[in-house]
């Protein structure tokens, strides 16, 4: 099998990856969305890319906490004694992400339900912080996890952040990848003015994310030499990816919009296993009791009919509403 | 790290005990969840009303009730996912092993709540323009989906107290299906329903209909609190098959447990009682207050009910397989010879306030053995339960733990661990002086060690 998915836990790591890339989809669309809303409040714009936002917003951030369960069911039997005592050396200061998710739901909510700019802007400006918060900790919690040798020190200094100089500009590369991803959502909703816009703001999240980058291997950050074809496969992708929103830029009615989603896809699952390269080396040898758990026929069939179902309610409503304006 | 037994680094949450964080966090988690789902199968009762013509019906469906329903689930998933946290906080060991056993269940789990979260959120959204049909099939899938997620993650938490044929390699199926499985399904599920009409007739209550009608309505959402009248029929049954011992403390053994069993049992009683007696054979009208005072009875019973089910598997958190102190039967015997500190990695916080090495000791030695469940002098203090015992009373009591309380489990540690730990709340009951003798008398370590070799390292329960 293809590197690095020859190991007894390739199961377990593919659905890792595959989960995790869907939970970026989604909450890039919030932590983006939440952001342009307010950026276009402020401005006091009238833009239907933001209306849609607020509109979706609440239901995107259910669907992306949704999605964040099933990686977080999966790093939990690939890195189980890491993830674990990064919970709890950051302890109470980690805790603190599920009132920020609740803070922010209800701040999209209020913001999609009110008339009053100033209280939009309030409410977006909250949700914008309560996000930023929770992403920054997960990249805090993703780093502080493989920093084995930082972890008597932190504990026994008390400490309840973990400052390493990699998490600011780490924490920027996803904030531009979030901005590209927010955008190329958004473009399949999107008249042809607006893919327009959409697409200069794909391009500056590349940017941003290129600008991180260069950080980064400033500060000797790597990848390893058996994630180099992934590496490359992201490369390619990611230019084959500008090119088409440059295309988009120009023509907005074109298929530039399908070659955009077909590049950014493979971009980003290429992208989280160049991200995964580093921790593999930490994985743990399998517990018995994790190989030889049972219900996995059960599972299958449930996401079946699962998927099945949702197919069916996606259908039902498209065939029988319109949805209120 | 290369030790045989995995060390975690331990927070202390100072007088709040463990049991009360994962308590709170829990209680509040379950009582919005269970809503939800009984929630979801009111909406569906009252839609199908609403067809046939059962008048407002459908007006209800569409009234704030489908919007408490939808907040309280996600709420309730973002409080799942604070359970989670919390749960790794209190004892990573444990929801490592829950993971490792149960993952396809809990991934399943999760394919349910997807689902659930499509159909609520259409519903919500697209109900309005949609046809019968469908919304009746909306709704009947996310009632459907809600009550899976419960028929799963039942089996995984019931599966901690009562792990029944899975300890005799009956594996993972034994494990879900076991004994506590039905009676705690159901018993949740009549919690549910009852907490969905009590905020069902609050809801109406602020219904802009006259009063005749809303009468109707609430007679309607009162049937669903009518399951609350089997519940001590389902108490008595989850009693019957759990361990022995666990029983025992909940018919008197243990005082705390005691009472929220009896606070449980007769907040459930009142609200049974009042449901039959008024609402179903009396027919009568419950106004707002009332109905939100009968909700606070069942949140708190919910409360009482969860501090029984985290109280009752003690000294386990996994029946028969791991101590809530996060170390396993197996291996206290080689834990016995080694210390119970001698693989853990993590120094203590506040290391200088301690005169001497042996109390550094102590202080590591509490905070693995006994942290899970005590404060120094806080909730649970142990300086405060043994301020009055001699030394050699504390030397054996602590010795023969699991013969003090039956719910300690056995000491995982030895003779030098033992004379620590006694050192420490001595230490402390004197008001922390800044000096402290060193207690190292061979005579005194090797009664201790008699005292532990007598009592063995099997926990009380069991040979
Ligand atoms: C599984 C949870 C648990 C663990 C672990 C635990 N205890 Fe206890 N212990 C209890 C409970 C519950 C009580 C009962 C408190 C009460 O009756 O108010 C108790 C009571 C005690 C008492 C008072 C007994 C009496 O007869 O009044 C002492 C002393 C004590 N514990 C010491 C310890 C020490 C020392 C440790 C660590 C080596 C420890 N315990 C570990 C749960 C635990
Ligand atoms: C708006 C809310 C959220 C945002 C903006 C967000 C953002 C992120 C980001 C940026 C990462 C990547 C971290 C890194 O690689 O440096 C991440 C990882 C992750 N997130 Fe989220 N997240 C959110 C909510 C959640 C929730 C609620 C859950 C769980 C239920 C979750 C589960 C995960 C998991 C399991 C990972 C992988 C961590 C790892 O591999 O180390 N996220 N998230």
């Amino acid at each position: 099998m293809m590197w690095p998915f020859a190991s007894p836990h390739s199961g377990w790591l593919v659905l890792y990856l595959l989960t995790f890339a869907v939970h970026i989809v989604l909450v890039s669309y919030v932590l983006a969305g939440t952001t342009y809303a307010l950026i276009q409040a402020l401005r006091k714009k009238q833009d239907p890319i933001a209306e849609r936002a607020r509109d979706l917003l609440p239901f995107m951030l259910g669907l992306g906490i949704t999605a964040g369960v099933a990686p977080l069911l999966f790093i939990q039997l690939l890195y189980q004694q890491p993830f674990y005592t990064a919970n709890l050396l950051l302890g109470p200061r980690w805790g603190a992400v599920v009132p920020a998710l609740i803070v922010g739901f209800y701040a999209l909510y209020l913001a999609k339900a009110t008339q009053t700019l100033r209280i939009r802007r309030l409410a977006l400006g909250v949700g914008v912080v309560c996000f930023s918060f929770v992403a920054w900790s997960w990249t805090e919690i993703h780093l502080l996890m493989q920093d084995q040798p930082a972890w008597r020190e932190m504990y026994a200094a008390g400490d309840r952040m973990y400052a390493q100089t990699g998490v600011l500009p780490r924490l920027l590369l996803w904030l531009g990848a979030m901005m590209t991803l927010f955008a190329t959502l958004a473009a399949w909703w999107a008249a042809a003015p607006e893919r327009r816009r959409l697409a200069v703001i794909a391009l500056a999240g590349r940017a941003v994310s290129a600008l991180a980058v260069v950080l980064l291997v400033m500060g000797d950050a790597t990848v390893i030499s058996a994630a180099h074809g992934w590496l490359y496969l992201m490369i390619a992708a990611v230019a084959i990816e500008v090119a088409g929103w440059v295309w988009i830029r120009l023509a907005p009615d074109g298929a530039g919009l399908t070659l955009v989603t077909a590049a950014s896809t493979a971009a980003l699952l290429a992208g989280v296993v160049v991200r995964e390269a580093p921790r593999l080396a930490t994985i743990e040898p399998p517990r018995a009791a994790a190989l030889e758990a049972s219900g996995f026929p059960v599972f299958a069939l449930t996401a079946v009919l699962g998927i099945a179902l949702i197919v069916w309610i996606v259908r039902s409503i498209r065939d029988r509403a319109v949805p209120p304006s | 790290m290369d030790s045989p037994v995995p060390y975690y680094p331990v927070n202390e949450f100072g007088p709040l005990m463990k049991g009360l964080v994962i308590g709170g966090v829990g209680i509040f988690h379950v009582f919005l969840a269970q809503f939800a789902i009984g929630g979801g199968m009111l909406l569906y009762y009252f839609e199908r009303l609403g067809q046939r013509g059962v008048p407002d019906a459908r007006t209800f469906v569409d009234s704030t009730f489908k919007v408490l329903v939808l907040v309280s689930f996600v709420v309730g998933a973002l409080s799942g996912v604070a359970m989670w946290f919390t749960t790794i906080q209190v004892g990573a060991r444990t929801i490592g092993l829950m993971i490792d056993e149960f993952h396809w269940l809990w991934a399943t789990e999760w394919v349910w709540f997807g689902i659930e979260i499509s159909a609520g959120y259409a519903f919500y959204r697209f109900g309005p323009t949609l046809d019968h049909k469908a919304r009746r099939r909306l709704l009947a899938i996310y009632a459907i989906a809600s009550w899976m997620s419960l028929f799963w993650i039942n089996g995984i938490l019931a599966w901690q107290l009562t792990p029944g044929r899975w300890l005799e390699g009956g594996g993972m199926w034994a494990g879900f299906f076991n004994p506590s499985f039905w009676p705690s399904l159901l018993f949740r599920t009549a919690v549910a329903t009852t907490l969905a009409a009590l905020v069902a007739c609050i809801v109406i209550n602020t219904m802009d209909l006259p009063r005749e009608r809303k009468a109707a309505l609430i007679r309607i959402a009162s049937r669903f609190a009518v399951p609350m009248a089997v519940m001590p029929l389902l108490g008595m049954w989850f009693v019957a098959v759990i361990p022995a011992d666990s029983r025992q403390w909940l018919m008197g053994g243990s005082m705390p447990m005691t009472m929220f069993v009896g606070v449980a049992a007769a907040a459930s009683l009142l609200i049974g009682a009042y449901v039959v007696v008024g609402l179903v054979l009396k027919r009568l009208y419950i106004n707002g207050a009332t109905a939100t005072l009968l909700l606070a009875l069942a949140f708190g019973a919910t409360a009482a009910g969860e501090f029984v089910r985290e109280g009752a598997r003690k000294p386990y958190t996994v029946r028969g397989v791991l101590y809530s102190t996060s170390i396993t039967p197996a291996e206290v015997a080689a834990l016995r010879i080694d210390g119970a500190t001698k693989h853990d990695p993590y120094p203590l916080r506040d290391q200088a306030r301690y005169p001497t090495p042996q109390l550094v000791h102590g202080a590591k030695v509490h905070r693995t053995l006994c942290d899970a469940c005590h404060t120094l002098h806080g909730a649970n203090a142990v300086v405060e339960l043994t301020r009055t015992w001699t030394d050699d009373q504390l030397r054996l009591n602590i010795s023969k733990l699991q013969r003090t309380k039956a719910f300690m489990p056995p000491f995982a540690g030895n003779a030098a661990d033992v004379e620590a730990v006694v050192q420490l709340l001595r230490w402390e009951a004197a008001g922390t002086p800044a000096r402290w003798p060193v207690s190292d008398d061979p005579a005194t370590l090797a009664q201790i060690k008699t005292w532990l070799d007598e009592v063995g390292t099997s926990a009380a329960g069991e040979p």
